[in-house]
């Protein structure tokens, strides 16, 4: 990790964890570093709604799009490629930059600071892809667009691979 | 198996010389045997570039002939590939490309190809700098300025910046710095815009070398906290169309040497809105230029559905504003596009299936599906019946 990416990725932490999303979005434009996770595809929503995929919400498993940390993620899920929600599979490695999102915890009932980290250096894994876009933006706003992939910086690793959900703080004060 | 003598084996080998040698005359005197030879890529009044991201890898687009429903060629687009950059002018076509040098890893190069639009043979190359923006395809991302000399492509790496190449001296000119900004719009030959995080509009202006000349933010274009705008904007000539998540049309006219910003207008009634019609997909605007209507993707959904497909296109007349059609699809769509001839056909197709679906965009009426158009269908582009 470069020393601006690190610095980059901290400011996004510190920023998400001090202020509420509409402030950070109304501060987004102002700023320059930051980011969102992952690349794209509104592939596993669409999929229920024709009626394709699984029956109930499935919000306590971490290989289900409807895991609650995967509120903003867009991508495959690492939990389905060798990885878990917070780790990269063997021999790819977490981007370092991401863009952080504000997921709701069921269990708890409190918010929580998402980081998601594409995880990057090998071609797709092409297992549960999943896209939900609570938040997302366009890419003018890039903390919060989960259009971009983030495998960018850091070793030349721009092979997107999958996606992670890393818990970084609580929203809720 | 009984070994066969050398002897015998030479005498086998003469005799199947012989045969391949003169057989075939002995049996049709009028044969002509074949030679491999490259097929002329067919013409057609309703041909279509559909672009297709590969589950997320190195993409490719595929020419389809919407009448008859074949194939007729295919170009590769490369690492996260997300569009072609067609010319209105000449038999050519432009493609912004990264590759790795071993796949999946290695050194990173960007490139602009050049395609001979005829043969579908890359004719050139200009290296740009390794860091445009990939990820989900927008056609923003890059974009020719109106007289075709310079093509633009937005680089995200996080720094926004906006890469010059000059087609007319095949060169990279340099970086524009839109700090704060994303994307390109052409605003004519020399001018383009970016669409900024607070709001605003950022225009620059560039000399007859490609380098920036001037440039002027135009602040409170929209509210990016109450209702952002789509970057998925279309252009009908000399004004800019952006739509809201919300879906109020904010047209930017580009004609005069400024720009003028006209009152937003609405897709929906009071009724829609509360009933939570919203534009969605990854391409849901379509113009047809020649008859002045603009084409809208739009599903019922909430908060952050901006991406959503739907299976409703609404169409509405840019002089009145009015709705005057919608089209109902048979399939769920987040791609759409309606070919410019004044025959025009509706294409729709959806990311997570492989086919595409053609309309009479006229009459609404479903024409046929084209399957395994491609497997992960991302951004449709027409190209006239004259222009190739």
């Amino acid at each position: 990790m470069s020393r601006i990416d690190a610095l980059t990725q901290a400011a996004a932490r510190r920023l998400a964890s001090r202020t509420s999303r509409r402030s950070l979005l109304g501060m987004l434009g102002r700023l320059l570093v930051g980011g969102a996770a992952l690349p794209l595809l509104p592939v596993s929503r669409v999929a229920r709604a024709a009626g394709g995929a699984s029956g109930g919400a499935k919000i306590d498993d971490p290989e289900s799009c409807d895991y609650w940390r995967y509120c903003a993620i867009d991508g495959y899920l690492c939990s389905c490629c060798g990885g878990s929600a917070s780790t990269c599979p063997p021999g790819t490695s977490p981007a370092p930059m991401t863009w952080v999102g504000t997921c709701r915890n069921p269990a708890d009932g409190k918010a929580y600071i998402v980081s998601y980290n594409d995880c990057c250096g090998k071609a797709s894994c092409g297992h549960c892809m999943c896209n939900r876009n609570e938040g997302d933006r366009p890419p003018y706003l890039p903390w919060v667009s989960n259009d971009i992939n983030w495998c960018l910086g850091g070793e030349n690793k721009i092979a997107y691979h999958c996606s992670t959900a890393v818990l970084v703080g609580v929203a809720d004060k | 198996m009984a070994r066969v003598g050398a002897p015998r084996l030479a005498a086998l080998a003469l005799a199947l010389v012989v045969v391949a040698n003169f057989a075939p005359r002995a049996t049709a005197a009028d044969f002509v045997a074949e030679q491999a030879t490259t097929a002329k890529l067919a013409d057609g009044r309703h041909r279509v570039w559909i672009h297709d991201l590969v589950g997320i890898g190195y993409a490719k687009a595929t020419l389809l002939d919407a009448d008859s429903g074949r194939q007729l060629a295919q170009v590769d687009t490369g690492y996260l590939g997300m569009e072609l950059e067609l010319s209105a002018k000449s038999p050519r076509f432009y493609s912004a490309e990264t590759y790795l040098s071993r796949g999946f890893r290695g050194t990173r190069t960007d490139v602009v190809t050049t395609f001979d639009a005829t043969t579908l043979r890359p004719t050139g190359e200009i290296e740009i700098p390794a860091k445009r923006l990939l990820g989900l395809p927008t056609s923003a991302h890059a974009s020719l300025l109106d007289d075709e000399r310079f093509l633009l492509a937005y680089n995200f790496s996080p720094a926004s910046t906006v890469s010059v190449v000059d087609l007319e001296r095949g060169a990279f000119v340099g970086e524009i710095e839109v700090a704060g900004c994303a994307l390109v719009y052409p605003l004519g030959p020399r001018r383009f815009a970016s669409l900024c995080g607070d709001g605003s509009l950022l225009e620059v202006t560039l000399d007859d070398a490609g380098r920036e000349q001037a440039r002027k933010a135009h602040p409170n274009f929209f509210d990016p906290s109450l209702d952002p705008l789509l970057e998925k904007a279309v252009r009908a000539g000399d004004q800019w169309l952006f739509v809201s998540f919300a879906g109020d049309v904010h047209p930017v006219d580009v004609s005069a040497s400024g720009l003028t910003f006209g009152a937003k207008w609405p897709l929906t009634d009071a009724a829609e809105r509360a009933s939570k019609w919203l534009p969605g997909g990854l391409q849901p605007f379509a113009l047809h230029a020649s008859s002045g209507r603009l084409y809208t993707l739009v599903h019922q959904g909430g908060a952050d559905t901006h991406k959503d497909p739907g299976q409703s296109v609404w169409v509405y007349d840019l002089a009145t504003k009015k709705r005057v059609q919608k089209i109902a699809l048979d399939e769920l769509s987040t791609s759409i596009a309606v070919s410019p001839d004044d025959a025009p056909l509706l294409y729709s197709a959806f990311l997570g299936a492989p086919a595409l679906v053609v309309y009479d965009a006229r009459t609404g009426t479903r024409l046929r599906a084209i399957e395994n158009a491609a497997s992960w269908p991302g951004l449709l582009q027409p190209i006239a019946g004259d222009v190739k």
